[in-house]
């Protein structure tokens, strides 16, 4: 750097010099419709507004996000319901102690299945009854051609809630069909090529393969468990700690952004900010679908909210802890204190307190355990 | 697509340090970078049996490459597909080393710290590459047998609770002690030539009816 050219003696330059920079925090996020909040604080403002600089982050997937979390080349980022649990436990050898700010929103994911499976379930209502499904899925299993599914990450909303579901149908989902791991934005070219069945996946994706004609939309997670918990405000292990005012601040911006989202009257310019950041090639009506409430045109039961989802509740969390548990995703001797500490209420109250945000309503209770299936 | 490479480099690569060639399946999505890569994959005495990039499914690219290693872009977007065969645990699971263009070598220690097996390529001196991806490897098999043992103790709990019950249930509808009624199932699942959970559960199975 040539530094000569400025007088290092010069009283501006040593006042420069010794001031503390203002760290800039990093802040990740997948391309994904519910990312808005951050997307959104940052366009109106808001991060300004409470003297924080945000560097957001484009990342490509939910490993590497978990990774530089981990190890520090992020300092707060979007993460999945399940990720905190996965990191503490220190799943696939990632171990890291993250803190949750902020839900960053509820439902928003949907279940697309591919034209030719759909047409083998025959007409049904929407959402599909996991028994029509399971009933076809039955039927390709006898026939050698197994339905293979995807979800966008092992630890997500999506498997669990869609492995909940295929269990209410009677399906196990080790057995009775494939699940893989697919990122959302190739989900749709997986679908055309039959390489998968169906997908579940977060908006605008669900919309984006049904518009094409690719797929069509059986349900949203939300029919699932109604207004269920989906991606969290998550800050690194050390982050929280050691600056707890810019976490702090970081949860109000993104708190005062929810309630921006969620006032109808900013659909539009909600929906225009999300196709110039993050989906330039999809149309208006793809991503529009998710504010709106629709999928493929007809109302969801449950749609994708913000405001209503920031209080981070561990009562809630523990339901993804149950699954992992029942699905044999985590070893034994993981306590439960451990697995859900990320789950803390602190930031995020002093944040609600700034903003006089009320606490929200408590949501729908999670979906009922189902017996284990005897073998 | 995949590019399946010639198998002609075979038989310990050039410089390989002592050790035996590995065989690695390359997933990157930038071309150029995958070259550059693959040179020093090479020289730190692996061989790339496969260069996966973009769309590849890959599943079936580490199935046919017959790849002990993967190595890949920590912001490839194949990541989370490669973490979904790991975690789902059924499709071909492999150890994953990661490698990044540039980053702090502090950062480099904090990734291998929490777990994650990193590598800088950037100046990259072969023979650091190589005791990343063997630490890797032992760290995958540890972790591998783990849960094998973890499902193997989970099958024994389920078996042996089926048996239990199955025994009460010939305790009570033929008046048989538990030592007899155990002798039944045992004497049945020889017979027919089956595991005695298989047996166990039909007795229930039949009582239930």
């Amino acid at each position: 750097m040539p530094s000569e050219t400025v007088d290092p003696e010069s009283p501006p330059a040593r006042a420069v010099s010794r001031r503390p920079a203002l760290r800039t925090l990093r802040l990740g996020f997948l391309q994904l419709t519910d990312a808005a909040p951050l997307l959104v604080a940052e366009e109106l403002g808001l991060f300004d507004g409470v003297g924080l600089r945000v560097s957001l982050s484009a990342e490509t997937a939910w490993a590497a996000v978990r990774d530089k979390l981990a190890f520090g080349a992020l300092d707060a980022a979007q993460l999945l319901g399940p990720m905190p649990i996965a990191l503490a436990a220190g799943l696939d050898g990632v171990k890291a102690q993250v803190t949750v700010g902020a839900g960053l929103g509820a439902n928003g994911n949907t279940l697309t299945l591919s034209r030719p499976l759909a047409e083998e379930i025959g007409r049904f209502p929407r959402p599909l009854p996991a028994a029509s499904f399971a009933a076809a899925a039955r039927r390709r299993a006898d026939a050698g051609r197994p339905v293979t599914l995807a979800v966008v990450f092992p630890y997500s909303s999506h498997n669990y809630l869609l492995r909940w579901w295929l269990a209410s149908g009677g399906l196990d989902p080790d057995r009775d069909l494939r699940l893989v791991t697919v990122p959302p934005p190739l989900c749709a070219r997986r679908l055309a090529d039959g390489a998968i069945d169906g997908f579940c996946a977060g908006e605008p994706w669900g919309s984006h393969a049904a518009s094409l004609g690719i797929g069509t939309i059986a349900l949203s997670s939300g029919d699932i468990w109604p207004n269920h918990p989906e991606k969290v405000l998550a800050f690194a292990a050390g982050y929280a700690l050691q600056d707890p005012e810019s976490a702090t601040a970081c949860t109000a911006a993104v708190i005062a952004a929810t309630r921006w989202l969620d006032a109808p009257e900013n659909t539009r310019e909600a929906v225009a900010i999300l196709r110039r950041r993050l989906f330039p090639a999809l149309d208006a009506a793809e991503v529009a679908a998710a504010f709106d409430g629709t999928a493929e045109g007809i109302p969801q039961a449950a749609p994708m909210r913000f405001r209503t989802a920031t209080l981070p509740r561990r009562d809630q969390a523990a339901w993804w802890l149950r699954q992992m548990r029942r699905w044999g995703h985590l070893p034994a001797g993981i306590a439960d204190s451990t697995a859900l500490a990320p789950w803390r209420q602190d930031i995020w109250r002093a944040a609600a307190a700034r903003l006089r945000e009320v606490e929200p309503p408590a949501p729908s209770p999670p979906p009922a355990d189902l017996p284990e299936t005897t073998r | 697509m995949i590019r399946a490479m010639a198998g002609t480099r075979a038989g310990g690569g050039p410089g390989a340090p002592g050790g035996r060639t590995l065989r690695v399946l390359l997933v990157d999505s930038d071309s150029d970078r995958a070259a550059a890569v693959e040179a020093g994959l090479t020289a730190a005495g692996c061989l790339v049996v496969g260069v996966a990039t973009g769309t590849t499914e890959l599943t079936r690219a580490v199935r046919d490459s017959g790849a002990e290693v993967i190595v890949c872009g920590l912001d490839d977007p194949s990541r989370d597909e490669l973490e979904g065969m790991r975690a789902l645990h059924r499709d071909e699971p492999r150890p994953v080393v990661l490698f990044a263009e540039k980053a702090e070598p502090e950062q480099i220690e904090a990734a291998l710290e929490a777990g994650v097996a990193a590598y800088v390529v950037e100046g990259m001196a072969p023979s650091r590459v190589r005791p990343v991806i063997e630490v890797a490897i032992r760290r995958f098999r540890a972790h591998q047998a783990l849960r094998q043992e973890l499902a193997a103790a989970k099958q024994d709990l389920e078996e042996r609770r089926l048996v239990d019950r199955a025994k009460a249930v010939l305790m009570q509808t033929h008046k048989l002690t538990e030592p007899e009624a155990y002798r039944r199932l045992r004497r049945m699942a020889m017979d027919r030539g089956q595991r005695l959970a298989a047996i166990a559960s039909e007795v229930l199975h039949k009582n239930s009816a």
